[in-house]
């Protein structure tokens, strides 16, 4: 684990500001870890706000809402920040006014098997950044015993998750309590990063008021280190349980959730609300102001810059779609936001490092930087020489692709490309 | 706009190869200050010879490779000073020149240049100059005086005459012995400085200064004439092969259970050549020595990764 500079000011301190009057979202059927979702709209089809869009397609997949009311404009290729191009549905708005959602009274005495099918039925994912479909996680095959709720966001810039723990703490514990009503652990526990003492200041109170009925609870307050919020990382750093190769959290009795996903949660069972929007931290020295944005799912950032919402103080020389350590480079600003976006960063030629890569001086820095316990230089040099058959030995399948060993590399060799590349023909071969 | 399109992380560490070779070649500086304060022009010239042989060798190759200059990572600049500091003040300049051009040349770019030799360059061009001029190689002068003459070193009068040197002479470094090797202190000094800024690793320099401390201190017991613990560990060329020559990134191993074992054995060898080998001194050979097994060292003590080691440990708890 290394440290990283925070670079969480100014937008730690800003409060959440809604966007909604959007004109034009684009919508991917591919937003999620798992099969694409199944259309179920066609061209010139008129939506209702929160109308099923497309349905989950196979055992892993997510569906999908329509997050206004409006009317399906195309269907089309449009640039995806992981897929290059995929398939979205194109949907102008039309409606005035937005959906009013109402408390559902019933939600109390919903089975574990109905609230799983509401989770289902909202399209959640996890919003940390992996994206993997919440109801699948929420049925595992073995008996959680600790629940983690995970409110770290250890990677720099990003506060989205800081400013929800904070304004809607009560919501977040109802969404706990209801995980608890499906997995039924012994134990649940908050883990928040030192660096967010407002955040830490409201769950203790709540936790210490015992209003809600959760199993025995605890706040774990980790130093902030990076990746402190990885799944594995943090199961360990609260439990000594190490997840084992090729493995899953519920191997060793654990279940992760972060804390934006317990609020899509505590919505969707709630107020019947699918996952039609979510909070985005929008930052980095080239915005004028940083802004955690409440934005409809499918929002273009270039409608964000003509709206004004956000506008540029000086040009960045790098956007980013997610953290600056795990997060992708974008080509331009047509890019919409989706369910697993946590931030986009607009990056200055100071705050990005673009210096070329050197030779590797076995410095090994990235086995101390490495949470995985792995030796990330030698799989540069394997793929560097196309020796992809030994990769596996170096147990590349165990890499999270974090990149502390990136980050403290002095020769600047994109260790996390090489790997990426390892991964593709370790596979094949 | 126009986008830099890359592969995470975004954001890097501020430092880079020459900012490590830079810190390596401060925490040289004390050594060098004392080296001119106990060995006067001498030193300088050597140093100096050794600096520009190796620089001009690198810019030389490189240009016949039509490789871009390496200059700028420092490399060659630290390669020189080191291997000054392993040479006798009073050796021929063509000696020092040809330690530079052997260590530059055959110890470097032969094996692929920067981070793929296999043998520290520094000591590989002693080892070429000990095999070709071994009474240039073995002929010392007295601190401040700079007469040449073939003055026994400390550790070649405890193992022939049986005399010991003063320990504290031998921290102070006013002996005779190699520029860079005979004033312990400014090399902790410059040793601690590495390891504070975490240039260097402490386990190896570490599990050195143990194992010379557990060993002496046996055959001390043994027998006094042996020579203490401080005596070992402040004599001949071990404090700066401990911290300057034993942690070279390149020609070491990865993994930290792998540092240990190359430290532990390193110091093993130092002192199985001083005990009972015809050499007064072993600090060079065993860690040339060491340099070969790093790869096999990497491979026997590879690390398990996080999940790896839970997956035996899942297999465990099924039983």
């Amino acid at each position: 684990m290394i440290h990283v500079e925070e670079r969480k000011l100014p937008q730690h301190e800003i409060p959440i500001e809604r966007f909604f009057s959007v004109k034009r979202l684009y919508l991917f059927l591919s937003q999620h870890t798992g099969k694409p979702s199944k259309l179920l709209v066609n061209k010139g089809d008129y939506l209702e706000e929160s109308s099923l869009i497309a349905e989950g397609d196979g055992l892993i997949s997510s569906s999908l809402s329509s997050p206004v009311e409006g009317k399906v404009k195309d269907i089309v290729f449009f640039n995806h920040p992981v897929l290059k191009k995929d398939t979205a549905v194109v949907v102008d708005a039309e409606g005035c006014s937005p959906k009013a959602y109402s408390f559902d009274k019933e939600a109390d005495f919903l089975k574990r098997e109905d609230l799983l099918n509401k989770i289902k039925h909202a399209g959640i994912v996890g919003m940390g950044g992996a994206a993997f479909p919440t109801h699948v996680k929420l049925s595992p095959p073995k008996r959680i015993d600790t629940l983690i709720v995970n409110g770290c966001e250890c990677e720099p810039y990003l506060s989205c998750d800081y400013r929800l723990m904070v304004e809607k703490c009560e919501e977040v514990f109802k969404g706990v309590e209801l995980i608890c009503r499906i997995v039924s652990p012994q134990r649940v526990i908050f883990a928040i990063e030192e660096n967010k003492p407002e955040a830490i200041k409201k769950f203790n109170s709540v936790i210490s008021t015992k209003k809600y009925s959760l199993p025995q609870q605890k706040l774990a307050i980790l130093p902030s280190y990076y990746p402190q919020g990885g799944e594995k990382q943090l199961i360990y750093a609260l439990t000594k349980r190490r997840v084992p190769l090729g493995g899953l959290p519920f191997d060793v009795g654990c279940l992760v959730h972060n804390v934006g996903t317990i609020f899509a949660i505590y919505e969707a069972v709630y107020y019947n609300k699918p996952l039609i929007e979510r909070v985005i931290t929008f930052a980095g020295g080239a915005l004028r102001e940083p802004k955690n944005l409440l934005l409809k799912l499918g929002t273009t950032i270039a409608e964000l810059f003509e709206e004004g919402i956000l506008s540029f103080k000086e040009e960045p020389v790098k956007i980013v779609y997610g953290g600056p350590m795990m997060g992708i480079a974008l080509k331009g600003l047509n890019y919409p936001v989706m369910k697993g976006t946590s931030g986009v960063l607009f990056l200055t030629r100071k705050e990005v490092d673009l210096r070329e890569e050197s030779v590797c001086i076995r410095c090994a820095r990235c086995v101390d930087a490495c949470p995985m316990g792995l030796l990330p230089l030698e799989f540069v040099k394997k793929v560097k020489n196309e020796e992809y058959s030994s990769l596996e030995d170096f147990y590349i399948k165990d890499c999270i692709e974090c990149g502390a060993c990136s980050f403290t590399c002095p020769a600047k060799i994109p260790i996390v490309h090489y790997i990426k590349v390892g991964k593709k023909y370790a596979v094949s071969s | 706009m126009r986008l830099a399109v890359s592969v995470s992380p975004h954001i890097k560490a501020g430092y880079d190869t020459p900012w490590v070779m830079r810190q390596v070649i401060y925490a040289l500086m004390p050594a060098f200050l004392a080296s001119l304060y106990f060995f006067r022009q001498d030193a300088l010239f050597v140093i100096l010879n050794c600096v520009v042989t190796s620089v001009a060798t690198e810019e030389i190759i490189s240009r016949i490779r039509k490789k871009p200059s390496p200059i700028k990572d420092g490399s060659a600049v630290l390669t020189g000073i080191l291997l000054a500091f392993v040479l006798p003040p009073s050796i021929k300049w063509y000696g020092a020149s040809l330690g530079a051009i052997f260590a530059i040349l055959v110890g470097k770019h032969l094996f692929g240049g920067l981070g793929n030799n296999i043998f520290n360059p520094a000591l590989a061009g002693r080892a070429f100059l000990m095999a070709a001029f071994p009474k240039m190689m073995t002929t010392w002068s007295e601190p401040f005086s700079l007469q040449a003459i073939t003055e026994a070193t400390p550790l070649a009068l405890r193992k022939f005459d049986h005399i010991l040197t003063p320990v504290s002479h031998l921290f102070l470094g006013t002996t005779s012995g190699c520029i860079g090797e005979t004033s312990s202190l400014v090399l902790i000094l410059g040793g601690v400085y590495l390891i504070v800024r975490k240039v260097a690793d402490w386990r190896i320099p570490l599990s050195m200064i143990a194992t010379v401390s557990f060993i002496s201190s046996v055959f001390y017991l043994v027998n006094p004439i042996n020579g203490s613990v401080l005596f070992h560990l402040f004599g001949g060329g071990f404090m700066l092969g401990a911290f300057f020559m034993a942690t070279d990134p390149v020609t070491t191993p990865v993994s930290k259970t792998g540092r240990f074992v190359f430290g532990i054995s390193c110091a093993t060898l130092v002192m199985i050549i001083r005990y009972f080998s015809g050499l007064p001194e072993g600090v060079m050979y065993s860690i040339l020595f060491m340099n070969a097994f790093t790869p096999l060292i990497d491979k026997i003590f590879k690390q398990k990764s996080f999940g790896a080691i839970g997956a035996i440990r899942r297999k465990k708890h099924e039983r």
